[in-house]
C-alpha cells in the first residue's frame, strides 16, 4: 500500500483491504494523490502558461455551474476578475509575486470583509458591512489572495449541518440531499466543490473539522490562538479559532502559515513563531518505505466503540494500518473524560454565547425593529433576527449563568475544562499524535436532526474536547463509506500538542500522498477539473 | 448576569423561590457555598432530574432576561427542548471535581496585552453608516424609561 516514490504516477488500484467502497467513476487511472492547487497557481503564472484571469474564469464558471445545487456562497465578489486583472499586470511588469497571487478563497461569513456584506449568516445582520477586516482576511489581501466570496454557515456557527442559516441550505456536494455538515459547511462544499481554492472557516466545536469530513476536503482547526480572532464573530470566545479548508494538506498549510501570528488586536493571539509549514514536508519522491518510522500514534479508544457507526470505525482502523505501514507504532490510548467534554463544552459555548451575542441588539448595526420603548427595540429586533438555534442557546446560555446557578454548570464545565486538559497532556506525552474519526457518521440526510438538538450535539463528540483543551487537530479524508450515487468520504481526525501544527501537517502530507485508491473529487465536478 | 438575575427573582418568578433557597441564592453569590439542589457531588443523574424539578424553567422570564421577545408559540416550543439540554447538563452534578481548578481557556499562552494607548479608527464614516437610526451627532433609540 505504500509506495516510495508515488508523487506523480498514479495509483497501483483500489486497495482491497480497506474496508472503504470505491465508487465506479474512480478508475485506476484518477487515483493520484492531490496535489497543492496553490503551488500549480503559481508555477504557472511564474511560467506565463496561464493568465490569472483564465484561473479565475475557470473557478468562476464552476461556481455559476454548480451554485444553484450546492448554494455555498452568501455572497459572490464584483471584484474577483478584476483583482485576478491586477495580479496579471503586476506579472507583466515583472513586480515581485507574492505567496497567494492568484488563488482565489472562500471566506466565512462570519468573518469580516470591509468591501462585502458580513452577516454571520444572521438575518439580524443582513446586508450589514463592516467598517473593517478581520486580521485573517487583511493578510490574505497582502497575500495577494484573491476573495471569491463569503461562504454559509450555521447562523454565528451554532449547529453542525448550515441548516441553521439564516439564508439558505448547503448541499453536500458528494449528495446533494445530505447536509455538508457545519458550521463552516459553505467553505467546506465550496473547496469540495472546486468553486474555489482554499477558504477559511471557523471551528469552536468542530466546526471546520466535521465539515470537512463531510464533504472530503482537508480541514485544520489551529491551535487556540494561532491565528488572531480579530474580526471574527464572537460564539464562544474560549473556543473559537479561525481554520482552513483545502483539496490537498500542502495548500490547507500554505493558507494557514498565510494567516497565523500574534495580533496586538487579539490579546489572546499568541507570539509563538509561525513555521513555513510546507517546506518542512517529506518529500514524497525520495521516500523510504517507511517515512515516519518511530512516530507514536495512539487511537482514541473512546472514539470506536458504541455510538460510532461500524463503517466509519472501520476506515478509521485501516488508515491506522496505513500509518503503521508508514512506519507509525500505533497503540490504543484512553481518554476517561472524554464523554464529559460535551456537556461541558456546550455549557461553556451557550453561556459564552449569551453573553457575546448581547451586542446584537439592533442598536448600532444590524436589523433594527422599530418599538416605543428601548426594551422591546432590544427584544424584537433580536427576536426578529435569530434564529431558533440562537435563541435556544442564548436562553439555556441565561440559565447556566443565572445567580445560584454558577457553580453548578458554568463552574463545573470549566472543571471539566481541566480534565480534559490533563487528560490530553498525559496521552500526548506517551504519544506524538492522537487519531480519532472526525465525526462519528458520514454526512447525514437534509432535514435528518433538524429538530432533536441532543442528537444534533452528539455528532460533535469527536471534536468538542479538542477546543476544550485548545489544541491543534487535521482531518484529511482517509476513505469512504456506502451512500449517495458515489459513496460518502471519512474524515481521520489527527491531534497534535499545543502549537505542533507541523508535525501534523507533515504526517497528514505523506498519509494524503501515499493513500492509494481513493480520490476525493465529487463526480458533480470530476469533468470539470483537470486530473 | 448577577444584577439581571436578582431582578428575576425581585421580579417574582410564577414559582416562588422557598426562602432556604433564597438564602442559598445569595450565598452563592458570595461563592462560598454550593446550592443545596446541587449537592453532594456524589448525586446521580436520577436524583438530579429529580431535583430538577425544585427548580422549573421559566423559558418566558428567561426569554426577559436575555432580552428576547418570544411568541407564546415560541415558549411552548423551546421549553421541552432547553428542559432537555438544561437535564442532559445536570450529569456533570454526578462527578468528583472538588480538588479540580477551573479553567478559563485553553492554557496556551499568557496574555498578550498592548500597550493601553488610545488610538484613532479611520473608517468612521463606514462605521457610523452602519447604524440603524442615526441623527449628527447622535444614535437615536426610542424612550429608555419604562411607564411602570
Amino acid at each position: 500500500m505504500v509506495v516510495a516514490g508515488g508523487g506523480g504516477g498514479g495509483g497501483d488500484g483500489p486497495d482491497g483491504g480497506r474496508g472503504a467502497v470505491l465508487s465506479e467513476h474512480q478508475t485506476l487511472s484518477s487515483t493520484s494523490p492531490p496535489s497543492s492547487e496553490i503551488l500549480t497557481i503559481r508555477k504557472s503564472l511564474l511560467s506565463r502558461e496561464r493568465k490569472a484571469v483564465e484561473i479565475a474564469e475557470e473557478y468562476l464558471n464552476r461556481l455559476r455551474q454548480t451554485e444553484p445545487q450546492i448554494k455555498s456562497f452568501l455572497h459572490v465578489s464584483e471584484n474577483v476578475m478584476k483583482e485576478a486583472k491586477e495580479i496579471d499586470g503586476k506579472i507583466e511588469r515583472n513586480e515581485e509575486l507574492r505567496p497567494l497571487a492568484g488563488v482565489l478563497i472562500g471566506v466565512k461569513d462570519n468573518i469580516c470583509t470591509a468591501d462585502m456584506p458580513s452577516t454571520g449568516g444572521s438575518r439580524i445582520l443582513q446586508d450589514y458591512r463592516p467598517a473593517f477586516d478581520a486580521t485573517a482576511v487583511q493578510k490574505l489581501r497582502e497575500s495577494g489572495a484573491v476573495l471569491v466570496g463569503k461562504t454559509n454557515l450555521d447562523e454565528f456557527g451554532m449547529g453542525s449541518t448550515t441548516e441553521g442559516s439564516g439564508f439558505q441550505v448547503t448541499a453536500n456536494p458528494w449528495d446533494v440531499t445530505r447536509v455538508p455538515g457545519g458550521s463552516s459547511g459553505g467553505s467546506a462544499a465550496a473547496v469540495s466543490a472546486r468553486q474555489c481554492v482554499v477558504a477559511l472557516g471557523s471551528d469552536t466545536g468542530g466546526s471546520v473539522r466535521q465539515p470537512a469530513s463531510f464533504c472530503g476536503v482537508v480541514g485544520m482547526k489551529p491551535t487556540y490562538g494561532r491565528v488572531s480572532r480579530f474580526g471574527l464573530m464572537a460564539y464562544a470566545s474560549s473556543l473559537d479559532v479561525i481554520g482552513c479548508f483545502g483539496s490537498s494538506v500542502a495548500d490547507t498549510a500554505i493558507l494557514l502559515e498565510a494567516i497565523a501570528g500574534h495580533d496586538i488586536f487579539d490579546a489572546t493571539s499568541s507570539k509563538h513563531e509561525v513555521p513555513n509549514f510546507a517546506s518542512q514536508f517529506i518529500s514524497t519522491e525520495f521516500s523510504e518505505s517507511k517515512p515516519l518510522k518511530g512516530l507514536r500514534v495512539g487511537i482514541i479508544s473512546e472514539t470506536l466503540g458504541d455510538g460510532v457507526d461500524v463503517p466509519v470505525a472501520s476506515t478509521i482502523k485501516a488508515a491506522a494500518s496505513h500509518l503503521e505501514e508508514l512506519g507509525c507504532a500505533v497503540t490504543e490510548v484512553s481518554l476517561p473524560s472524554f464523554s464529559l467534554g460535551l456537556p461541558a463544552y456546550y455549557i461553556l459555548a451557550s453561556s459564552e454565547s449569551s453573553s457575546n451575542l448581547s451586542r446584537y441588539d439592533g442598536v448600532r448595526y444590524g436589523n433594527q425593529v422599530a418599538a416605543e420603548e428601548l426594551n422591546s427595540l432590544y427584544g424584537d429586533s433580536r427576536a426578529n433576527g435569530f434564529g431558533p438555534e440562537v435563541k435556544m442557546r442564548i436562553l439555556m446560555g441565561t440559565y447556566a449563568l443565572s445567580a445560584g446557578y454558577y457553580d453548578a454548570y458554568y463552574k463545573r464545565a470549566q472543571q471539566v475544562r481541566t480534565l480534559v486538559q490533563k487528560s490530553f497532556k498525559a496521552a500526548l506525552s506517551e504519544n506524538d499524535i492522537l487519531i480519532s474519526p472526525a465525526a462519528p457518521s458520514a454526512a447525514y440526510k437534509i432535514g435528518e436532526k433538524k429538530n432533536d438538538p441532543l442528537a444534533m450535539y452528539a455528532g460533535d463528540i469527536m471534536t468538542v474536547n479538542v477546543n476544550l483543551a485548545g489544541l491543534p487537530a487535521l482531518v484529511l479524508p482517509c476513505g469512504f463509506v456506502e451512500g449517495g450515487p458515489a459513496g460518502l468520504p471519512i474524515g481521520l481526525q489527527m491531534i497534535g500538542a499545543q502549537f505542533d501544527e507541523g508535525k501534523l501537517l507533515r504526517v497528514g502530507h505523506i498519509f494524503e500522498q501515499t493513500l492509494q485508491g481513493c480520490r476525493f473529487i465529487p463526480p458533480l465536478v470530476a469533468e470539470s477539473v483537470a486530473s | 448576569m448577577y444584577s439581571s438575575a436578582v431582578i428575576w427573582v425581585k421580579g417574582g418568578a410564577p414559582y416562588l423561590l422557598l426562602q432556604h433557597q433564597q438564602k442559598q441564592l445569595f450565598s452563592t453569590l458570595s461563592r462560598k457555598k454550593t446550592p443545596l439542589w446541587f449537592s453532594p457531588p456524589s448525586t446521580t443523574p436520577r436524583n438530579f432530574s429529580a431535583r430538577s424539578s425544585l427548580q422549573p424553567l421559566d423559558v418566558s422570564r428567561l426569554a426577559e432576561t436575555a432580552r428576547i421577545s418570544l411568541t407564546p408559540t415560541e415558549v411552548e416550543e423551546f421549553a421541552p427542548k432547553i428542559r432537555q439540554v438544561i437535564d442532559w447538563f445536570g450529569q456533570l452534578q454526578a462527578v468528583d471535581l472538588q480538588s479540580i481548578e477551573p479553567a478559563l481557556r485553553a492554557d496556551t499562552e499568557g496574555d498578550n496585552l498592548r500597550h493601553d494607548l488610545p488610538e484613532t479608527f479611520e473608517n468612521r464614516e463606514a462605521m457610523l453608516a452602519a447604524v440603524p437610526s442615526y441623527e449628527e451627532p447622535y444614535i437615536k433609540v426610542p424612550k429608555v424609561l419604562n411607564k411602570d
